[in-house]
């Protein structure tokens, strides 16, 4: 059986090649569903590990980057043996890169922590329309909504954004999180939005406090 | 001689005495709307402005009446006529109408050594037509979408120039040139790897990333040389990838080409002016070694700090933060300007700039208002 210490210690060290390796030999091994839910499980325990170091400036945003890569790269790997296994979401999340805005590094940052972290991540991608967050979050319905932008204009478009999940009535029923480069307090209390960061797994924390 | 070409002289003396170290009659000021805010406060489109370069000479005249700087405000321009012609995927316009760089990947991992080997062959063969989709096919169809694009372009630029040119003779900006570049490791992250790519190369396989750098060089210092250094303006080189590294990657991969970069123009007699995006305080000890005079603009950070630590030796600007326009009353946004005066004013040696560029207005809110009483109080409040 995999040593999931020993993994999670991997993933932590953002070690790709032992990743790889026993992530591959377990699949091997024609395991059960529930036993990949453990392997999944160790690599989100993993993934904390990555959030700690990155918040005591031992990593950096390219080192969570990479971090997201290989989390991606494991769960396709894992993805066969992990079908026909109900799994707990601990809520979800509509994210998107508003109006305007074509940067989407953040947010996928943000989306692949908050994904590991055992979220259902709507990701609307960029240069997205108030209406189409409106849309969504009628569809969907998710507890958060997550606005990300880096250009100054990424203000104003989430201010629009908010006025339109209020004048759609939706508003009360999502807390808002905003990222990214330009967003302050100033600015989140214009825009209308509960939280804001510039630090994704701040705003990831910020997030879990919202689902507990 | 008129008063203008006095006003313009003055001017180019106090980027003189800025960029040689010595104290200006005033702190120098550049305003930091660009183009695009410009369009907005003629109250016209976006888009359209950008398509019909015709529209903006009276878009300029009242923008350069309204707001007060030492500097022509053009700021960074990219048309977008000859990107749609090429095919363009790295420069592209968004919704609003505002010209973006999208994570793109023109050079793949398994082409490191292509690239090593020879990277201006790689840049035309390999990654231009992969970059650029009207680049990419039969060599006749090519040559003409690139004779167009560049027709285009030239024209664009001329046209551009003449505003430019009518500008400074109506309100006596100070005339320097500028030459842009970036640093050898940002310039394989932004347009060859992409920032996701880069992240996972530097881990995977340094010592190609390092190899690439040197590669490059050679090419960044041509593309950041002046037509003539002795000239009055600067190298432009926006800094991006260094605080998303970790400071061992920072140290091995980032720094060597970079400072062989800056150290190179400056032997030549160029001012360089660094853009120091994000927050580079871990930093500041590497920034200290560059060449004299370097100028750096500072987005985030510790003012006092930089004052401190480079203020003897380089040429500080940035810091002030434009958000604050959009949020705050104009008595905020003039105090902060005279917390930043306070700061970094005394000796010399700074520029009166933001921390970025404004590049959007939106119509009911207090940017103008606040941006005019900032420039106003620096204008002022700035003589030595």
């Amino acid at each position: 059986m995999i040593d999931l210490q020993v993994l999670t210690q991997a993933v932590g060290d953002l070690d790709e090649k032992t990743i790889l390796t026993m992530i591959n030999d377990f699949v091997a091994t024609n395991p059960s569903g529930e036993d990949a839910q453990k392997v999944v499980f160790a690599c989100q325990q993993g993934m904390a590990i990555v959030g700690d170091l990155f918040e005591r400036n031992e990593y950096y945003v390219g080192d969570l980057i990479f971090a997201g890569e290989l989390l991606s790269t494991t769960i396709d790997i894992l993805k066969p043996v992990l079908s026909g296994v109900a799994t707990q979401k601990v809520g979800s999340i509509v994210i998107g890169t508003v109006q305007g805005d074509l940067h989407d590094i953040g947010k996928n940052i943000f989306g692949s922590m908050a994904e590991a972290a055992g979220f259902n991540v709507y990701d609307l991608g960029i240069d997205v329309s108030p209406s189409a967050f409106v849309e969504k979050a009628k569809e969907v319905k998710p507890q958060i909504i997550g606005m990300s932008g880096v250009l100054t204009l990424a203000i104003d478009s989430m201010k629009s954004t908010v006025k339109a999940l209020n004048e759609a009535g939706l508003r009360d029923s999502v807390k808002i999180i905003i990222g990214g480069n330009p967003v302050n307090e100033d600015a989140c209390k214009q825009i209308g939005a509960d939280a804001f960061t510039t630090n994704a797994a701040e705003g990831l924390k910020t997030c879990q406090g919202w689902v507990k | 001689m008129t008063d203008v070409v006095a006003l313009t002289n003055e001017r180019n003396q106090m980027f003189r005495d800025l960029f040689s170290g010595k104290t200006p009659k005033r702190v120098p000021i550049s305003n930091p709307a660009t183009q695009d805010f410009a369009i907005q406060y003629a109250g016209l489109d976006l888009a359209e402005c950008q398509w019909d370069l015709t529209k903006l000479e009276p878009v300029y005249d009242k923008f350069c009446q309204d707001f007060i700087t030492d500097t022509y405000p053009g700021g960074s321009i990219r048309i977008p006529s000859h990107y749609q012609l090429l095919g363009s995927t790295p420069i592209i316009m968004s919704s609003s109408g505002f010209m973006q760089h999208p994570e793109v990947v023109g050079l793949l991992a398994e082409e490191y050594d292509q690239f090593i080997a020879s990277p201006y062959d790689c840049i035309i063969e390999t990654i231009l037509p992969r970059l650029y989709t009207e680049l990419n096919g039969e060599p006749g169809k090519v040559a003409m979408a690139l004779a167009k694009a560049m027709r285009v372009h030239s024209d664009d630029m001329a046209y551009l120039g003449t505003i430019r040119a009518k500008m400074n003779a109506k309100y006596g900006f100070a005339t320097m040139g500028a030459a842009l570049t970036e640093a050898p490791f940002d310039f394989m992250a932004d347009f060859l790897r992409s920032f996701k790519g880069i992240s996972g190369d530097v881990r995977r396989y340094p010592d190609k990333v390092s190899a690439a750098c040197e590669a490059v060089l050679p090419l960044m210092v041509k593309k950041g040389t002046l037509p003539n250094p002795s000239m009055l303006g600067y190298t432009f080189i926006p800094l991006h990838m260094a605080p998303y590294l970790r400071d061992k990657d920072f140290a091995a991969l980032y720094w060597p080409t970079f400072k062989k970069l800056i150290e190179t123009l400056a032997e030549m007699g160029q001012t360089v002016q660094l853009f120091v995006e994000n927050d580079w305080m871990r930093y500041l000890d590497y920034l200290y070694e560059l060449p004299e005079n370097t100028i750096m603009r500072f987005e985030y950070g510790d003012p006092k700090l930089v004052k401190e630590k480079l203020g003897k030796k380089h040429i500080v600007s940035g810091f002030y933060p434009i958000t604050l326009l959009q949020t705050g009353t104009k008595q905020q946004c003039v105090d902060k300007a005279k917390e930043l005066l306070d700061i970094l004013a005394p000796g010399g040696r700074y520029w009166w700039q933001a921390d970025k560029s404004i590049i959007n207005l939106e119509a009911s809110g207090p940017v103008v208002e606040n941006l005019r009483a900032v420039l106003e109080y620096v204008h002022e409040n700035g003589t030595y």
